[in-house]
């Protein structure tokens, strides 16, 4: 809201430091967004007074002033001596108060006043005419001459009243109370323990004798939609412009001035915080007794009705209308009707002034993306205890300012009236919350300033009664509140909660986290982050749609397509991040990300979220360097991750599967692998579809995984078993399988471990080699180091040659594997 | 006695062919040469048969006594030549130790996550334990058991993502839902109450989600640790302890907070903190006299919202507030991020620029 110090000043004492007046309202919970200072044009700009007035020795027309301008005098070597000004105008005589531009000041027309010599003679400002201070032609020839008693060395836009300050202040949502000057002035009153004045004050309703019951009857439909609502009917008026402090008022608040009778209503609404419609009463339908009967009433689901601002609405059944038995005329609490505005040819007026239901006003005004200076305070409960006295002061001001006359007395509905609430107030309480001793006659005196009505109630405890326009104080804690802001939550002690001992650590399942996380970081690859909201064409881009699980969620209102939905897997993300780096030529990339991958189904509100973490490779480990020559990145160096992260985290029984080119069609044929561990299935990992790289305009190769991290968890074990370190020697065998291209590795290791028994302790692959001449075509051999061991003796040769010659038979046979010689 | 005087000039004639071998090699030469199978020494031991009876002590002690001065002179040599060797090779095995080292690339850890370790072990040194929830949130979480009913104002405060509601629920106003991506970390609070007992110090990492327009200070989908402690006797002093003993942990050790009433729907009484800025060290402005940037002028950095527990939302978690108080905050982590480590654009942390994130 924006507050003008200058009116706001009317009603109770403003600092005249800014800057500390921010600090306050700042530290008392009413922040402060910005400052406008207007007057700025006439900085430098003071009341001075002409001590002498001496011919200039050589001119003619010139004169050689001493002008006062009191603690601002200055002979420019820092002495406070009279101004020496020369002067060119003639209509001014010695003691005249007049305003008087100073060294550094800036004039209309970028007019920079500069110390300087006229015909030899120092001169250390300007001596101004209207004119020359933009203030218009005042029919003056010469010097703007001032009233005697204006203050030597004020400040001349304070003095001329042009100076005032705009604070711009973020109130917030449990205080509409502050959404007027009256509701700020008291805030400042308890501030800084001032008192102030009413805001209504100097304003008489005068009644002339037509009651405005014969003129106009009100009717509450639904008391629910609207607790309370008057008329007042103000007859004879004549629109035209606002007076000019009324037009100033209502600028600074942020209105544009338009008749006297719409400003009026609105400078209401600053003022006292009641929104106000003014209909052209003769506009109105009547019945046969003339008068217009207003009916307050739910609006009629399709009705249409047209607002202010020329646009056809569609209203449906949760919003309220203001209604002639006819139509409607007003949708309530957010906007007036086109038919029934105020115009320039109005003559009488009905005004409205009324309390609505906060929460239909909030959804009438969200459902028609309409938020006015009205709806904003009928959200927040607009107090109907002062709507009577509201409309009164309105309907005064209006007579006053118009010419009109006020019809006798107000049509008054009031079908729901609110009691008062009364709040204990458990002093000892309060200080033990707080942690510090406050004395109960601050809290008391608080309480007073900010509108209750407080009483002792013994045994430390206060009795106070909330005024009706505090809607936010329902609780003992709302009191709290207030007595703690004003205060000063500076002046608490600071300590830290003792307890009777707690112990903070991570869970079990964020240690296997950290530990992944760890693990990939020790692979060499960065952690990154990209958006959980994602593009629908994304998964398709990817050839991953039809391998997810569940339909993704969806967005009401996203910002744009691209991130319309929740992402259902972390690659597409990691994908525009290859190619983004690819772009910014950066070849080398390896990144992970952990997140939550979502799937929404029929039905059920809520999607499944599942933890994933998930990498991309592409490139190498690193560039060339002088000692390294670093390898491509290929499905190996993916499934070496996976490889670290399963003995790392201790996964039982992990094992690789291959995965056929229709159930993962975003991967590579022949380079795709599925990761169990313990039968259940972690993840995938698998050189990236060429043609979906191509279609996130990244470059192929990208290398990818992307695991489920429960199942990492769940799998996982933190507790390790210690096995016998070796005591006696190994017996190393080499040797080399010839087999055809489909026998795996998986399966003769698989052969090799059943067939070695108890004495084969591990088995190597060291070579794997081809040649069509040596070994012929379809052919491979694999090359592998066995280590045969006891655990209890040193083995013989005999016993070895015994298992291994049992080993290659048996492997043999089950692969049709020749023993390469 | 010529056999002895033959020994004798062999020791002599060896001596001096061990004196003047120039390498290891050499010496083996001359070793071989004495005492190797067929070396002249050992000719000397092989013929003992043949030397008169009487004469073989003699002999014998002459061959053994060169034989002891010979090996004795081939050790010196040899581990003086091996020496001399060594050093020469290492001379000649000297490298440019300005050469790069062959290490391996470690991985880095994203900023936020770094941040948000870093707060957490600040936390878990405090006695608290680290929660998460679920990004889809229902109304009634994010919002509802926070003490913000349908309707309320403060709602306008965030703006909310709403999601499809497939369980056929119709929302009260178009456009909007029961089910949204969470627009606070708060919503945790409300679980872990739900579930757990007092006494409960938490805290709640987590991504966030409202509709702003990216840009160089704005985000759709940023970080936030929302904080909760609910125990017997706590004080609002116990919330400005606590954060301003993080903030001092988190800034370093000379800046201060300070707090500032607000409104939250969930805590009463509320407050916004600030911390004192570290460009201009509090004052608002620089050594030059110019306004400071960061602070613009006021010396202060927002940081966090907090207050104490709203007695409502107890209520919604059945918990009673005559018997428990409690505080809560929230943070946003990218807001430290551009505090602590200047990151100019909050972009570059959703890019995987690998020049950004290789910083960290």
């Amino acid at each position: 809201m924006k507050v003008s110090c200058k009116w706001l000043s009317e009603y109770v004492e403003v600092p005249s430091d800014t800057q500390a007046f921010c600090d306050k309202l700042d530290l008392t919970g009413t922040g402060v967004e910005g400052v406008d200072e207007s007057g700025a044009a006439f900085i430098g700009v003071v009341v001075g007074q002409v001590v002498s007035k001496e011919a200039h020795p050589d001119s003619d027309h010139l004169w050689c002033t001493l002008i006062d301008v009191a603690d601002r005098n200055t002979d420019g070597q820092g002495n406070p001596e009279p101004l020496k000004i020369v002067c060119g105008a003639q209509n001014f005589q010695q003691g005249d108060k007049i305003p008087v531009a100073m060294v550094g000041a800036v004039l209309p027309g970028d007019f920079k006043i500069k110390k300087g010599k006229l015909r030899g003679q120092v001169s250390m400002g300007m001596n101004c005419s209207s004119k020359e201070l933009g203030l218009g032609d005042n029919g003056v020839d010469g010097l703007m001459i001032l009233p005697e008693d204006a203050p030597v060395g004020m400040d001349f836009a304070r003095y001329w009243g042009i100076s005032d300050r705009i604070l711009d202040l973020e109130i917030t949502p449990n205080r509409p109370d502050c959404l007027s000057m009256e509701g700020m002035a008291r805030e400042v009153g308890a501030m800084y323990r001032v008192p102030v004045a009413d805001v209504t004050a100097g304003v008489e309703l005068v009644e002339d004798d037509q009651p405005a019951s014969d003129l106009c009857t009100v009717q509450i439909a639904d008391p629910e939609l609207c607790p309370r609502y008057t008329a007042r009917v103000i007859r004879n008026v004549k629109v035209g412009p606002s007076p000019e402090w009324l037009a100033e008022r209502i600028s600074a608040a942020g209105a544009r001035p338009i008749n006297n009778v719409v400003d009026i209503t609105n400078y209401v609404l600053f003022l006292l915080g009641q929104p106000l419609h003014a209909f052209d009463y003769d506009k109105l339908d009547k019945d046969d007794q003339g008068r217009a009967n207003i009916i307050v009433r739910a609006a009629e689901q399709g009705e249409k009705f047209t607002t202010l601002d020329g646009e056809e609405r569609e209203l449906i059944s949760d919003m309220t209308v203001i209604a002639t038995p006819e139509r409607a005329i007003a949708l309530a609490g957010v906007m007036g009707g086109l038919e029934t505005e105020v115009t320039d040819e109005t003559v009488n007026i009905l005004l409205e002034a009324a309390t609505f239901s906060p929460s239909h006003t909030s959804r009438t005004s969200r459902n028609l993306g309409l938020i006015s200076e009205s709806s904003i305070r009928y959200e927040r409960k607009v107090d109907a205890d002062r709507i009577e006295r509201n409309a009164d002061f309105a309907a005064a001001l209006i007579a006053q300012l118009t010419g009109g006359t006020v019809c006798k007395g107000a049509v008054d509905e009031w079908p729901v009236r609110e009691q008062a609430i009364q709040l204990k107030f458990r002093h000892q309480r309060f200080c033990s919350m707080m942690g510090a001793d406050i004395a109960r006659s601050e809290a008391e005196d608080i309480l007073t300033r900010l509108g209750c009505v407080v009483a002792d109630a013994g045994d430390d405890v206060l009795d106070v009664t909330v005024p009706s326009f505090r809607p936010d104080l329902e609780r003992e804690i709302d009191l709290y509140e207030e007595v703690l802001r004003l205060y000063g939550m500076e002046k608490i002690p600071s300590t830290l909660p003792g307890g009777r001992g707690r112990v903070g650590r991570y869970s079990e399942a964020q240690q296997v986290v950290a530990k992944l996380h760890d693990t990939l970081r020790a692979c060499g690859l960065n952690e990154t982050m990209t958006y959980a909201l994602a593009n629908p064409e994304d998964l398709k881009m990817l050839r991953m749609d039809g391998c997810v699980s569940g339909e993704a969620v969806e967005l009401i209102n996203p910002m744009n397509a691209d991130q319309s939905v929740m992402r259902q897997s972390l690659i597409p993300g990691l994908l525009h991040s290859v190619a983004h780096n690819q772009n910014h030529g950066v070849e080398n990339i390896q990144l992970y990300e952990t997140g939550a991958v979502f799937a929404a189904a029929e039905g059920r509100k809520q999607p499944k979220e599942r933890q994933m973490i998930a990498g991309v490779l592409a490139g190498a480990m690193r560039a060339v360097g002088w000692n390294v020559s670093p390898v491509p990145f290929d499905f190996f160096d993916g499934k070496g991750v996976l490889e670290s992260v399963a003995r790392e985290l201790a996964l039982p029984k992990v094992q690789f599967r291959k995965i056929e080119a229709q159930d993962a069609p975003f991967l590579q044929p022949g380079r795709a692998a599925q990761m169990m561990a313990a039968g259940a299935v972690i993840g995938w990992v698998g050189e990236i579809h060429p043609l979906a790289v191509d279609a996130f305009e990244a470059d192929a190769p990208v290398v990818a995984f992307e695991l489920d991290v429960n199942a990492l968890v769940k799998a996982s074990r933190l507790a390790r078993d210690y096995e016998q370190v070796p005591e006696f020697p190994p017996v190393n065998v080499d040797v080399a399988f010839v087999v055809d291209e489909d026998v795996t590795n998986g399966r003769l290791v698989q052969c090799m471990g059943s067939a070695g028994g108890k004495l084969l302790a591990s088995v190597q692959l060291f070579d794997v080699y081809r040649s069509e001449e040596r070994l012929g075509a379809g052919k491979k051999s694999m090359a592998y180091a066995l280590e045969y061991r006891a655990a209890d003796r040193t083995l013989t040769g005999e016993e070895v040659e015994k298992a291994h010659a049992r080993l290659v038979t048996k492997v043999s046979k089950a692969t049709g594997a020749e023993v390469r010689g | 006695m010529a056999i002895v005087d033959e020994l004798n000039a062999l020791q002599a004639e060896t001596l001096a062919a061990i004196e003047a071998a120039q390498d290891t090699a050499a010496l083996e030469q001359v070793r071989v040469a004495v005492t190797g199978k067929s070396g002249t020494l050992t000719g000397y031991l092989r013929s003992m048969g043949q030397v008169p009876k009487e004469e073989r002590a003699e002999v014998g002690k002459a061959v053994n006594t060169v034989r002891n001065v010979v090996e004795a002179a081939l050790e010196e040599k040899k581990s003086q030549l091996g020496r001399a060797e060594l050093e020469a090779r290492m001379e000649a095995g000297a490298v440019d130790i300005t050469l790069p080292g062959r290490s391996q690339q470690m991985g880095t850890r994203h900023l936020i996550s770094r941040i948000t370790d870093e707060i957490s072990q600040i936390f878990i040194g405090l006695g608290y334990v680290i929660e998460t929830g679920t990004e889809v949130e229902t109304d009634y979480y994010n919002f509802e058991a926070l003490n913000t009913p349908a309707d309320h104002p403060a709602r306008g405060m965030q703006d909310t993502f709403y999601v499809v509601d497939r369980s056929g629920d119709v929302a009260a106003v178009r456009g909007e839902s029961d089910v949204l991506l969470r627009t606070q970390t708060s919503g945790v609070q409300a679980h872990v109450m739900e579930r757990q007992e007092p006494p409960i110090y938490m805290i709640a990492p987590g991504k966030v989600y409202r509709r702003d327009v990216a840009d160089p200070s704005h985000l759709p989908q940023f970080n936030q640790i929302e904080g909760l402690v609910v125990d017997k006797g706590i004080t609002f002093g116990d919330l400005k302890g606590t954060l301003d003993y993080v903030c001092k942990a988190i800034f370093g050790p000379d800046r201060k907070t300070r707090f500032r009433p607000h409104f939250f729907p969930f805590t009463e009484p509320s407050a916004e903190a600030d911390v004192s800025c570290g460009v201009c060290g509090g004052t608002g402005h620089l050594h030059n006299g110019e306004r400071c940037r960061m602070c613009k002028g006021t010396g202060w950095i927002e940081i966090l919202g907090c207050g104490m527990v709203d007695p409502n939302v107890f209520a919604y978690a059945g918990i009673d507030p005559e018997v428990y108080s409690g505080f809560a905050f929230g943070l946003g982590v990218e807001r430290i991020a551009c505090l602590k480590y200047n990151v100019p654009d909050l972009r570059m942390l959703l890019e995987g620029d690998m020049r950004f994130l290789r910083q960290f």
